[in-house]
């Protein structure tokens, strides 16, 4: 696939031009092998605020009557907005997110989504993190740029979810991607008797088996990862010392745990990181401020640490969520699943501001935003002028990229 | 109209290779039992069982086999939990009102002392549903519970959802386990935890709220794709009216919050309720192959064909969504005792956990299980959303297959050697004991070169540090062995 984009690059005069872009990102993002000095390649972090965050509630369009009118009860009074300006201001909760901005370190996109939006956590999850509106599709965006980024083989950690589940978005046809929810507990106990550990390789090498099964090789495959991973794993991050001081939050911990993976020479390219629930149907406003002042402080802290070690501007951190939130608040002082939300693109290479079209909340469908940016424009962005790949063969189409990064 | 979609389809290989035949699928297999086909059975229908019950099925005619799970003895001699708390005795004592009347430390305190014992409460109620399962004559029962659990999914502790509410559902789910789907859903929405979980209790005419009757077609009933936005939101017109009462933790009707007026709903037009909602679905095709997709993913195998869902659809709306006799039917069949369907599951952490514990014939959890289970990625009482589990290989990551090692190595013991009777039993020569452990705890699914390497094991060859097999090291050298045994790959699978 790779090699027929190269072809039509240079067969076509425009797409060379198209491609230019990601030739010039793709010198920057060279990774260096694992172990070697000055490993300096870009590393994305992808942070989903999962369950559904309230765009209008967190990039809060202060300046518009309608906003008001809708929400009676959940409102952010203008006074409280962390404006950004006369229009547009961060959710009263988010300071330190907003000192970032104040930076130059957030760009914030808005309306964010995709054609016929699905109001299903799950399909619309799925649509975010396969890329692929139109059908069912098994292997997200970053795994599919996982297996095609001509990663060397023998690096385990190319991608890491933060997580105990695989997330949508890393499942790749030739990657495996360890998943590590607690570091401390990242290990096999067998492996500290010899017999144990002879046998349990054994056990994920020999195929002959008097049984065949559509999970067999799945399972040797991740005995085979999780034994050799759990082994190199301490050694490889145990030097880094964290420079900042995160808070005591799930978020906090898993953007500590992501800080200490990117600065650790693993040549890890991708980390998965979620945050939530945001499925705010009843009493948003505690929870959503709370989730949202988690967010960003831990952001935050995550910036300080990557800055104290010089890799502020080698990390770029992305947010999505599987949708925003209806415009009209329901009866429960909450709001139920809507379409497009603004999303933040984060870290020392954006080019801080505010991109796309404000959401009309004059102009709904059936109450919900109209997406004005096309997801796969943000994606196309990040894979060719940030991780330096071409974008068509992953999005399965050629989108027009945002000028946010420096 | 689409299928169900399992979630995560890594690498498309869901579903076994080879053909299914299509015509006898569903036909009783004549038989006889094996002790690898009575143990899938065993496996799948419950949580596995020692030797000796294995060899107690496999002697079973088919019918005779299933019917006893099917149609399985009382349970009522199984203790009750111990702890079943409900923060409304203490909640009552001062009122609504007095409790806001309070000094803020005092409330603050009252509200830690709920939490506390809250918390206490569901740890206790994990511990006693695995014991439960592990103690049980009626194994299926409390797999269907399980299956329920992860079906028609509601958390605890959170949205005032108090562990009485969790265990009263978690009751319904035991009595309905071979009972009547239809039944089932209409009685879920109305329990008091969903209520609560997806905010159908806030959900009144003059605010309707989407939440539960949209995954009530969703993930309940329909599958996404087969029913309109529309439909949603005249489902939860319905569906208003349903209110939790705090005092007697009860749900009941307030036909003051009920919207009475005329809705349009999957083709049909009138002034339904939830209970109507629920029988108009019903009646949709689809919500037959909804259903027997789902028990053919639970108890045969992930992404069966189109055919053998409408068959077993067929079955379903034949028996009128009664359990009992579908759930016979599919335990009987061909394809459940083909090789297509052997192992071809992955176990879920509970059952994992369960199974070994019934394996070795042991006859009480301790509560180390329940970090274990967590760390597993499975926590009762605690589906990560309202879609429940997403299962398969969503269960396998190197951080889960981690935590399934470690849990098995840390089982494996002298002290459990001590407990497990036929394990005590194990000949003292190595290449007898290898034998018979994996044909315990394996039923032979073992490689050959793995088998060589537990005989080298037990034998003490090919390392310095052991010595030959003796009396002396038996427990610890048995207890070992048995761990490499689990640790194979094919006892991932059910």
């Amino acid at each position: 696939m790779r090699r027929l984009n190269f072809l039509l690059g240079t067969v076509s005069g425009l797409a060379v031009v198209a491609n230019g872009d990601h030739l010039f990102a793709q010198a920057l993002a060279q990774s260096p092998l694992p172990g070697l000095p000055g490993a300096a390649g870009r590393c994305l972090v992808i942070v989903n605020l999962n369950g559904g965050n309230d765009g209008l509630n967190c990039v809060v369009p202060h300046g518009n009557p309608q906003y008001y009118q809708m929400r009676p009860s959940l409102a952010i009074p203008a006074s409280d907005v962390l404006a950004i300006d006369a229009q547009l201001g961060f959710n009263s909760k988010m300071q330190s997110f907003k000192a970032m901005y104040d930076k130059g370190m957030v760009a914030v996109v808005q309306g964010v989504g995709y054609p016929n939006a699905d109001h299903s956590h799950f399909r619309s999850s799925e649509i975010w993190q396969t890329g692929v509106p139109e059908r069912y599709e098994h292997t997200g965006w970053l795994g599919r740029y996982l297996d095609d980024a001509d990663l060397p083989e023998r690096n385990l950690f190319k991608g890491v979810a933060v997580s105990q589940l695989l997330p949508e978005v890393l499942v790749a046809n030739r990657t495996d991607i360890p998943t590590i929810s607690n570091l401390a507990q990242y290990g096999l106990v067998a492996d500290r008797d010899p017999m144990a550990r002879r046998a349990f390789s054994q056990n994920s090498h020999d195929r002959s088996l008097p049984f065949s099964s559509p999970y067999l090789s799945h399972v040797m495959k991740i005995e085979d990862h999780a034994q050799r991973s759990s082994e190199e794993l301490p050694r490889l991050i145990s030097g880094y010392k964290t420079q900042a001081a995160y808070p005591a939050t799930p978020i906090g911990r898993s953007l500590a745990l992501a800080a200490q993976i990117v600065g650790s020479d693993l040549g890890t390219k991708i980390v998965y990181v979620s945050h939530g629930s945001f499925d705010t149907h009843v009493s948003q406003t505690a929870t959503q401020n709370n989730l949202l002042a988690q967010f960003s402080d831990a952001m935050s802290a995550f910036y300080s640490d990557l800055a104290a070690h010089g890799n502020d501007r080698r990390v770029l951190t992305m947010t999505f969520s599987e949708f925003g939130r209806r415009v009209a608040e329901n009866g429960s002082r909450g709001t139920d699943h809507g379409e497009a939300s603004p999303l933040f693109l984060i870290g020392g290479g954006v080019k801080g501001g505010v991109y796309g079209t404000a959401p009309d909340l004059g102009n709904t469908n059936m109450g919900n935003v109209r997406y004005t940016t096309d997801f796969r424009s943000v994606y196309a962005t990040v894979l060719e002028r940030w991780l330096g790949r071409p974008s068509t063969a992953i999005l399965g189409g050629s989108f027009t990229k945002i000028p946010v990064l420096s | 109209m689409a299928l169900p979609q399992t979630r995560v389809d890594v690498g498309g290989m869901n579903r076994p290779q080879g053909r299914l035949v299509a015509t006898t699928a569903l036909a009783a297999f004549p038989g006889p039992l094996t002790q690898r086909s009575a143990a899938h059975l065993l496996r799948r229908a419950g949580f596995g069982g020692t030797p000796e019950e294995v060899r107690r099925f496999a002697a079973m005619p088919v019918r005779d086999a299933v019917d006893s799970l099917v149609h399985f003895p009382s349970t009522a001699a199984l203790p009750a939990p111990s702890d079943v708390y409900s923060p409304v005795a203490l909640l009552s004592q001062y009122g609504l009102r007095g409790l806001r009347a309070l000094p803020p430390d005092q409330r603050k305190a009252i509200n830690r002392e709920i939490r506390r014992n809250e918390y206490q409460s569901i740890l206790s109620l994990q511990l006693w549903w695995l014991d439960r399962m592990l103690a049980t004559p009626a194994p299926l029962q409390e797999k269907m519970a399980l299956y329920f659990h992860g079906h028609f999914t509601s958390n605890t502790i959170q949205k005032g959802i108090s562990p009485s509410m969790t265990f009263n559902q978690n009751q319904l789910f035991r009595d309905s386990a071979l009972g009547n789907l239809r039944e089932l859903t209409r009685s879920v929405s109305k329990d008091p935890a969903m209520l609560l979980y997806l905010d159908n209790e806030v959900n009144v005419e003059s605010h309707p709220n989407e939440n539960y009757a949209r995954e009530l077609m969703e993930l309940f009933t329909l599958g996404v794709d087969n029913y309109s936005e529309d439909d949603v939101r005249n489902a939860a017109r319905a569906w208003t009216g349903w209110r939790y009462d705090r005092i007697n933790e009860t749900a009941t009707y307030e036909p003051r919050f009920h919207d009475d007026g005329v809705k349009s709903f999957l083709g049909r037009t009138g002034n339904f309720n939830g209970d109507d909602v629920v029988n108009i679905i019903f009646e949709q095709p689809q919500c037959a192959r909804f259903f027997a997709a789902s028990l053919l993913n639970a108890f045969v195998y992930n992404d069966p064909e189109p055919a053998l869902v409408d068959d077993v659809a067929h079955l379903l709306s034949r028996h009128h969504f009664e359990l009992a006799p579908v759930m016979s039917a599919i335990l009987r069949s061909n394809v459940f005792y083909s090789d297509r369907a052997y192992r071809a599951l992955v176990k879920e952490p509970v059952d994992f956990v369960v199974g070994t514990y019934r394996t070795l014939g042991l006859s009480q959890m301790g509560a180390s299980v329940l970090p274990e289970l967590r760390a597993m990625g499975q926590v009762l009482f605690y589906p990560p959303n309202v879609a429940g589990w997403a299962g398969g290989a969503n269960w396998i990551n190197s951080d889960t297959m981690i935590a399934r090692q470690n849990f098995l190595k840390r089982t494996m013991n002298s002290q459990t050697l001590a407990q497990s009777s036929w394990l005590r039993g194990i000949p003292m020569q190595p290449r007898v004991a290898a034998r018979a452990l994996v044909a315990a705890i394996l039923q032979g699914d073992a490689a050959p070169a793995s088998l060589g390497e537990l005989d080298g094991y037990l034998g003490g060859v090919g390392s310095s540090a052991l010595a030959a097999l003796t009396p002396e090291n038996y427990d610890q050298r048995i207890s070992g062995a048995a761990y490499l045994a689990m640790a194979m790959p094919a006892y991932q699978l059910a």
